[in-house]
């Protein structure tokens, strides 16, 4: 008994080989993750997104959520398919300028939370799509189960897009991300002359599987094509949309 | 022209209004009616008396397709050498040629058309036999051989108007003198024509059915005969080495209402899995008032199944499994899914269009990634805004933190003109969108996301 126990490595020995092999930190297989397109969330999520499991990038309107998922997008159809519930607020444009690729993004329109989730049923339950994007609508605890269920066996990563994630949604995500502008960039003075250059988007991990979570990524979506010279940028300044604020209104 | 007393004059245009003659009958051409005058110089010239009659060319097609139908059970070798003529190849087919062109007229009794049916030993032969009514085709006149005006009337002025005159002159001199071609003319008229027989391919026509078997209350025993009949069908397609792009379903129910329904495949398949899991999907959308007693698949849009030349990518997906998904979806939402296109337009919501997805495309490892500002169109509502000078300073009770424009976008003056200045505003609350002014009033266009 007592040669057997000490055979076995103890869990301490072990702990600390994963500590040397990983420099002192977990981080996820690229291969089980996909990538954000952003490298500082790919950071602090540890790796990017998880395959197989259900993500919810949540945030009010204009809180950078749908930049987030454009860069997600733009790295699944790099190498896969990806798909997209709408519910009519799509604008594809933006999208390409991202770098997806639209041909090989599927778009289907879904009026109602049941035709939502009976369209991303059918789309993981085909195994084809990396990426499946839907809005986060009300839906019972067993249908975000069974979304779950497919996900995991689609390889896929299903994003959840709302305001807020309801209850039984937080409970099935493994990952949830909450975004919010911290300040807009403009390019030249208010004015005829003026262009959105874009915005400092803060994207704070409340849930994660493979790092731990509260962690924050300060990530910038900044169009390029606009000149530098005369940015400009102007924070936030609405209680509402920070974080602490979502944070209570969640809660209650 | 069925219907009119012989000696009415009629023509046949192209169309009603506006339209030209194509054809006309004796009694016209007599009155001086002829192929290429507009119907009114026609009624002019034939003295306002004449019937006209519009070439429906869709329904001449399916009468001539229909025609051949009937022509194969003469014989299984039918030439179709355009509307209007068809050669028939009846080596091997019992009985004499008269017998044949008997048989003829009555596989085409039930048409009413007028027909000229004759045999001869090659193809110039057989046509020529049919204006030639003792078969002395040496009497024709040049018209048969189909030459042009002008080369009749040089062979008029020689002193050739028939056949037989043509077939006499030597063959070296006149194709010397009338070109390469002539002596294609000449040879036709000593009865010598190589012109190759070309039968008609025969569709292919793979399908099942299951008639008279009892009837189907419970969805399992529709699914359970769909499994059956799409096992037949995809046997006959492996048989004959093909594969189907559209399967046709078509229900009968036992209070005589017909359900055809049509399952679409994103590539062609012979696989009857695949078949049935589309089928099934299709059928989510459908719904039956009484028991099933018959039904049929017919399988169509036949692709020949050979080597996999697939248009999507070797990373991609099962292109089976995404069109079971593509039917699905059509099903749940009444709609195709569709994949998005952008096209350059002044306008937000014409810069894209959107198309059915359908094949994948290989992907691009070349196309940039950027991370821009994502425009969510927002359903478009008309909202209160505070102008100070050329600029907003407030939309509603919300005050304008900083402002982009504005841009003037003057658009659809064909047909519905659109004048308006978009603006990008930040709003104290944290909004940043996309607003507009046309005419008098303000609205929300979209917000950044």
């Amino acid at each position: 008994m007592d040669t057997a126990s000490a055979a076995k490595p103890t869990f301490a020995t072990l702990k600390a080989g994963l500590d040397v092999r990983a420099g002192g930190r977990i981080v996820a297989a690229r291969g089980d993750a996909l990538a954000s397109g952003f490298p500082e969330l790919d950071e602090v999520l540890g790796g990017g997104f998880p395959r197989g499991t259900i993500a919810s990038l949540e945030g009010p309107p204009s809180s950078g959520r749908t930049a987030l998922l454009a860069g997600v997008l733009a790295e699944a159809t790099q190498r896969g398919l990806a798909a997209i519930v709408d519910d009519g607020t799509l604008y594809p444009p933006d999208l390409e300028r991202a770098g997806v690729q639209l041909d090989r993004v599927l778009i289907v329109t879904a009026q109602t939370p049941r035709e939502v989730a009976r369209c991303s049923d059918i789309l993981l339950r085909s195994r084809a799509f990396a990426a499946v994007a839907m809005p986060a609508v009300p839906l019972r605890a067993t249908i975000w189960s069974r979304l779950g269920g497919l996900a995991q066996k689609a390889g896929a990563v299903l994003f959840a897009l709302g305001v807020h994630a309801g209850m039984e949604l937080a409970y099935f995500t493994s990952t949830r991300v909450r975004c919010a502008i911290d300040s807009v960039v403009w390019s030249g003075e208010s004015g005829v002359l003026c262009e959105l250059a874009g915005y400092e988007v803060s994207a704070h991990v409340l849930k994660a599987r493979r790092s731990a979570p509260g962690a924050t990524a300060h990530l910038q979506v900044l169009d390029e094509r606009i000149s530098h010279a005369a940015l400009r940028s102007r924070a936030r300044i609405s209680p509402v949309c920070g974080t602490q604020g979502r944070r209570a209104r969640t809660t209650a | 022209m069925r219907g009119l007393p012989r000696d009415e004059p009629a023509i046949l245009a192209d169309k009603r209004d506006r339209g030209h003659v194509i054809e006309c009958d004796a009694a016209a051409h007599a009155l001086g009616a002829r192929p290429g005058q507009t119907i009114l110089q026609a009624r002019a010239a034939t003295g306002g008396g004449v019937h006209v009659f519009v070439h429906d060319a869709a329904r001449t097609h399916v009468v001539w397709h229909d025609m051949l139908d009937a022509l194969d059970a003469v014989t299984p070798l039918v030439d179709d050498s355009g509307e209007g003529t068809a050669y028939l190849d009846m080596r091997g087919i019992a009985g004499d040629p008269e017998q044949w062109i008997e048989r003829v007229y009555r596989a085409l009794d039930g048409f009413e058309l007028p027909v000229r049916v004759a045999a001869g030993p090659n193809k110039f032969l057989a046509r020529a036999c049919t204006y030639a009514a003792g078969g002395d085709i040496g009497a024709l006149p040049l018209e048969v051989l189909e030459l042009d005006t002008r080369t009749i009337e040089r062979l008029h002025l020689l002193g050739v108007t028939r056949l037989e005159e043509l077939a006499k002159l030597p063959h070296g001199p006149f194709v010397r003198r009338f070109g390469k071609a002539a002596a294609q003319w000449h040879d036709r008229a000593r009865g010598i024509d190589p012109t190759p027989f070309r039968p008609r391919p025969h569709e292919m026509q793979i399908g099942a059915a299951a008639y008279g078997e009892g009837s189907a209350e419970q969805e399992e025993q529709v699914y359970f005969a769909l499994r059956v009949l799409a096992e037949r069908v995809c046997s006959d397609l492996s048989r004959a080495g093909k594969a189907a792009a559209l399967v046709q379903m078509t229900f009968e129910c036992e209070n005589g209402d017909v359900q055809v329904a049509d399952a679409g495949f994103a590539q062609a398949t012979g696989d009857p899995r695949t078949m049935l899991d589309v089928m099934r999907a299709k059928l989510e959308s459908l719904t039956f008032g009484s028991p099933i007693t018959g039904l049929r698949l017919q399988a169509l849009q036949l692709e020949e199944c050979g080597a996999v030349a697939t248009l999507f990518g070797q990373s991609d997906a099962d292109p089976q499994a995404l069109a079971v998904a593509l039917a699905r979806l059509q099903a749940v939402t009444a709609s195709p899914a569709q994949r998005a296109r952008v096209r350059p337009s002044p306008r937000l919501e014409t810069r894209y269009a959107y198309d059915s997805f359908g094949a994948v495309t290989a992907p691009r490892h070349d196309a940039r990634k950027h991370h821009v500002p994502q425009l969510r169109l927002l359903a478009v509502k008309e909202i209160d805004v505070t102008m100070r000078g050329n600029q907003p300073l407030a939309v509603g009770a919300r005050k304008v933190l900083d402002c982009a424009g504005p841009w003037r976008v003057d658009d659809g003056w064909f047909e519905q003109p659109v004048l308006r200045d978009e603006y990008d505003v930040l709003l104290e609350d944290g909004m940043l969108c996309r607003i507009y002014r046309q005419g008098e009033h303000w609205y929300l266009r979209g917000a950044y996301d």
